[in-house]
């Protein structure tokens, strides 16, 4: 953060862009900007310009219509491409010890407890062009703990915070069937289930009480949580995979319980259920084992291989995002997960891919207000990159984080 | 069935075809006719209309590529193309050497003994050609993916000697071993002069000489090391300068820290351009891995082939990590820094001379071997298929006749084309087309893959 202190009123301490510091212009031949659902802003802009002051977004434009105030420091970025930074939602490489497994369910563990600031990892991220991650408890039991959206690009934990908490952990995968000897996944299901009714009930009571209709409840911490996500402050992210856990997942967290979550961790024929999860609101946020082949004891595709991403497409599903479970695949290559998908068949002609790396997850962590986009007033946070995001031959030349340059890596050498 | 016999009058080819249904007596007989025709017969395969990628700095826009009984017989415009040519239409698409995987694991379905065991009906070999894999190495043997045949598949029995370079003891052992032979070589080489003038000259003793070690310094066979760390790689640098040979060090992911050592040593790299490594921070110097390690390498003058962390087909995985995926791991060089076109070297021309089949494959050059792919597009991009792969001047793979990939971006049908009255030279192509489409070859061996619950992944605690 740089923020002039009032002593050194006038003199120029912070660097254009950030937070205190001088309006930037940045120029480029290609605006990816993950907007246009308001009509506000164009998807893609040719030759466009972002404005950026005090940390923000102030505006977005072709470069020929969009003045430039004065006093800006405008940098020209020749061919250079400018697109809002990665959102991630399921990444585990923010700290050590977050996949405690001493209880099945573990509603009140929070993973921002064991978060590592700067660490490799996220300088690599951040390289990557990742600049918002939700950092996660593992999949060690049916219910993690709580996430936390951070910003990996910067330095300490408090301005990394984006929300906290970021999400509630739930896996339905197999890995917490590893919890102990003869756990199977209707002992899974019955366990959450209570762990669920136990906490929503809580929370209710706290509504309640909150909207004077009832005695203040007596404080359980373990279930405080419950009330950030009945209000709507958080959501469920769920670590499922396939056709069977999926269905489970909209089945029992959407329809049955009515909560707000989302399909994390969607791999192989998890796509049988996009229609569901269109229909249900459930976001499915995939990889990074987004394709499935002919494996006649659990999928059958008629010979074919199949991409997941455009299986959830075919069904009718609008909101599809990627991720990796990082360090399982490097948070660096989210974009590579991108990539698969559009190679596996999905429909890339109105930047699904993009918009699948940035708006999408976004809005599905209920973040879209401050990231996700480059529109006016959100975060600056903006990737310059030699083209296509999703191109493993495309390089990321510089992140901004809330104005701030955090990597370059003309200067700093390249990292990813 | 149908049966071809051609017979030659005069500058002019005919093609008389014969419909024999039921083989008989005198159907046998015909048989037999055509084989002793055969070899005065050649057959042609014209790849037409496509943009030619040849590997040897040229891009020739709308060519054709014509094979001569396997053989890259031209490459070029206004061929003549002799009418009893197969021909396979590349218009609008692209025309690129087959990839060469220099390790791979499956694609031949074989092990051990690659010419006992190869699978040449493997649905893993048809995945292979769909990743435009036409030449690979397993268990360092180098063997073509000639679906549906075996002979002629295993170019190499041995690609390299495998040499150790750990542990002080080892490094003292190989590097004594160096020395004995190479004195040996120096004193062998000696004595066949002077036993020129001497005949009674008693032959320099091969005792020590260590007879793999004994091939490399002859040149008889090229030395494969697998290392990572900058002081292996200056360890193994500095032995190849002192006794004069190149080394091929797999791995090599500090090499862009010491890459002008390896480039004068004439070091040749396989890297994984995604490979990560930690710096070792109490170290102060250049270490970890680098996504420009590829690139470095490459302007140091070491030769440089990619391949994917998994050698092995695994679409039940990570998507994008596997050797189906090796254009993508090469689009990763190109991230780093290194050239396009020395991206496509590092999966055909570089991996085939580092396997010693150089001459035979990896580029498209008259006289080598007419193994090709033809693509929808730019070679290194993600939406790129493989529609069409050649070796050996035969179609073996064709996305849309087989189903792993036929409904993904379908290709577009090619214009019918004309038909041509009494023109029967054109007729037996679609015989042979046929003869190679609707393989049903894929049924047996998917279950072994992919186990039930075998595909979670770890969540480890760090």
């Amino acid at each position: 953060m740089c923020a002039s202190p009032a002593w050194a009123a006038g003199a120029d301490l912070c660097d254009p862009g950030e937070l205190g510091g001088p309006g930037i212009a940045l120029r480029a031949t290609k605006v990816l900007t993950a907007a246009g659902d308001d009509g506000v802003t164009e998807a893609i802009i040719d030759h466009g310009l972002v404005l950026v002051r005090d940390g923000r977004i102030e505006a977005v434009g072709a470069a020929d219509e969009l003045p430039i105030p004065a006093g800006y420091e405008v940098k020209d970025l020749g061919e250079r491409w400018l697109m809002p930074g990665l959102v991630e939602l399921h990444s585990h490489v923010a700290g050590t010890g977050y996949n405690d497994a001493v209880y099945q369910t573990n509603p009140g563990l929070r993973a921002s407890a064991t978060v590592i600031p700067d660490r490799l990892y996220l300088q690599r991220a951040t390289a990557g062009g990742v600049t918002t991650l939700l950092f996660i408890p593992g999949s060690a039991t049916n219910m993690g703990g709580q996430g936390v959206l951070l910003k990996p690009g910067l330095d300490t934990f408090d301005e990394m915070l984006v929300r906290a908490p970021g999400s509630v952990k739930i896996a339905q995968g197999d890995n917490p069937k590893r919890w102990g000897y003869g756990m199977q996944r209707s002992l899974m299901a019955w366990n959450l289930r209570q762990e669920l009714r136990a906490g929503l009930a809580y929370a209710r009571r706290w509504a309640d009480h909150e909207r004077g209709a009832a005695d203040q409840p007596e404080r359980v911490v373990r279930y405080d949580v419950f009330r950030d996500l009945l209000s709507g402050h958080t959501q469920v992210s769920t670590h499922t995979q396939y056709y069977k856990l999926v269905l489970t997942t909209i089945e029992m967290l959407r329809v049955e319980f009515g909560l707000d979550v989302y399909i994390d961790h969607g791999s192989f024929d998890s796509y049988k259920t996009a229609k569901l999860a269109a229909d249900n609101r459930v976001a499915a946020i995939l990889g990074p084992r987004e394709i499935m082949w002919p494996s006649p004891t659990r999928y059958r595709t008629d010979g074919r291989v199949e991409g997941s991403a455009w299986g959830f497409q075919r069904g009718g599903q609008e909101e599809i995002g990627f991720n990796t479970d990082a360090p399982v695949v490097p948070q660096e290559e989210l974009s590579v997960q991108s990539a698969m998908g559009v190679r596996y068949g999905l429909d890339n002609s109105a930047a699904a891919a993009v918009r699948g790396l940035t708006i999408v997850p976004a809005r599905t962590a209920g973040i879209d207000d401050s990231v996700g986009s480059l529109e006016s007033g959100k975060d600056a946070d903006i990737l310059v990159l030699t083209g296509d995001p999703s191109d493993p031959r495309t390089a990321i030349e510089m992140v901004y984080v809330e104005g701030r340059l955090v990597y370059n890596a003309e200067e700093g050498g390249r990292l990813w | 069935m149908m049966i071809t016999l051609k017979v030659k009058v005069g500058q002019l080819s005919l093609a008389a075809l014969f419909l024999v249904s039921g083989l008989s007596a005198p159907a046998a007989g015909l048989l037999a006719l055509e084989d002793e025709d055969k070899e005065e017969q050649p057959e042609w395969l014209a790849v037409t209309g496509g943009d030619v990628f040849t590997g040897t700095g040229s891009y020739l826009r709308g060519a054709t590529v014509l094979a001569k009984d396997g053989k890259i017989d031209s490459i070029g415009y206004d061929l003549f193309i002799p009418e009893e040519a197969e021909r396979l239409d590349a218009g609008g698409m692209r025309v690129y050497p087959g990839l060469v995987a220099i390790s791979s694991s499956g694609l031949l379905g074989g092990s051990g003994d690659l010419a006992d065991t190869i699978d040449p009906f493997s649905s893993r070999m048809v995945l292979g050609l769909a990743a435009g894999i036409t030449t690979t190495s397993q268990s360092n043997q180098v063997a073509k993916l000639k679906r549906g045949e075996l002979e002629g598949a295993v170019l190499s029995e041995k690609a390299f000697s495998g040499l150790t370079w750990s542990g002080a003891g080892g490094k003292r052992a190989l590097k004594e071993k160096f020395e004995t032979t190479a004195t040996y070589l120096r004193a062998y080489r000696e004595w066949e002069e002077l036993v020129k003038k001497d005949k009674e000259l008693k032959e320099p003793s091969k005792r020590g000489v260590d007879s793999t070690v004994l091939a490399v310094l002859e040149g008889r066979i090229l030395a494969k090391f697998s290392a990572n760390g900058r002081d292996d790689l200056l360890g193994i640098a500095r032995l190849a300068q002192k006794y004069g040979f190149r080394p091929v060090i797999e791995g090599c992911g500090e090499g862009w820290a010491v890459a002008d050592e390896l480039g004068r040593a004439g070091a040749m790299a396989i890297v994984t351009p995604r490979y990560r490594r930690s710096k070792e921070e109490s170290l102060v110097r250049d270490g970890g891995s680098s996504i420009e390690n590829a690139a470095i390498l490459h302007l140091a003058g070491v030769s440089v082939a990619v391949i994917p962390s998994s050698k092995s087909v695994n679409l039940g995985g990570i998507a994008g990590r596997d050797i189906m995926h090796l254009i993508i791991e090469a689009g990763f060089a190109v991230r780093g820094g290194l050239p396009e076109k020395s991206a496509i070297d590092a999966i055909t021309i570089q991996p085939a001379r580092m396997l010693g089949v150089g001459h035979r494959v990896g580029s498209l050059e008259v006289g080598k071997d007419c193994d090709l792919i033809v693509t929808d597009g730019d070679l290194l991009h993600y939406e790129t298929f493989v529609q069409y792969a050649v070796v050996d001047g035969k179609l073996v793979y064709d996305k849309q006749e087989e189903l792993w990939f036929s409904h993904i971006r379908p290709r577009p049908e090619a214009p019918a084309p004309e038909e041509s009255p009494v023109d029967a030279g054109e007729r037996p192509e679609d015989i042979e087309d046929d003869g190679e489409a609707g393989d049903d070859d894929e049924s047996g061996d998917e279950d072994e893959e992919d186990g039930d619950e075998g595909d979670e992944d770890e969540e480890g605690d760090d």
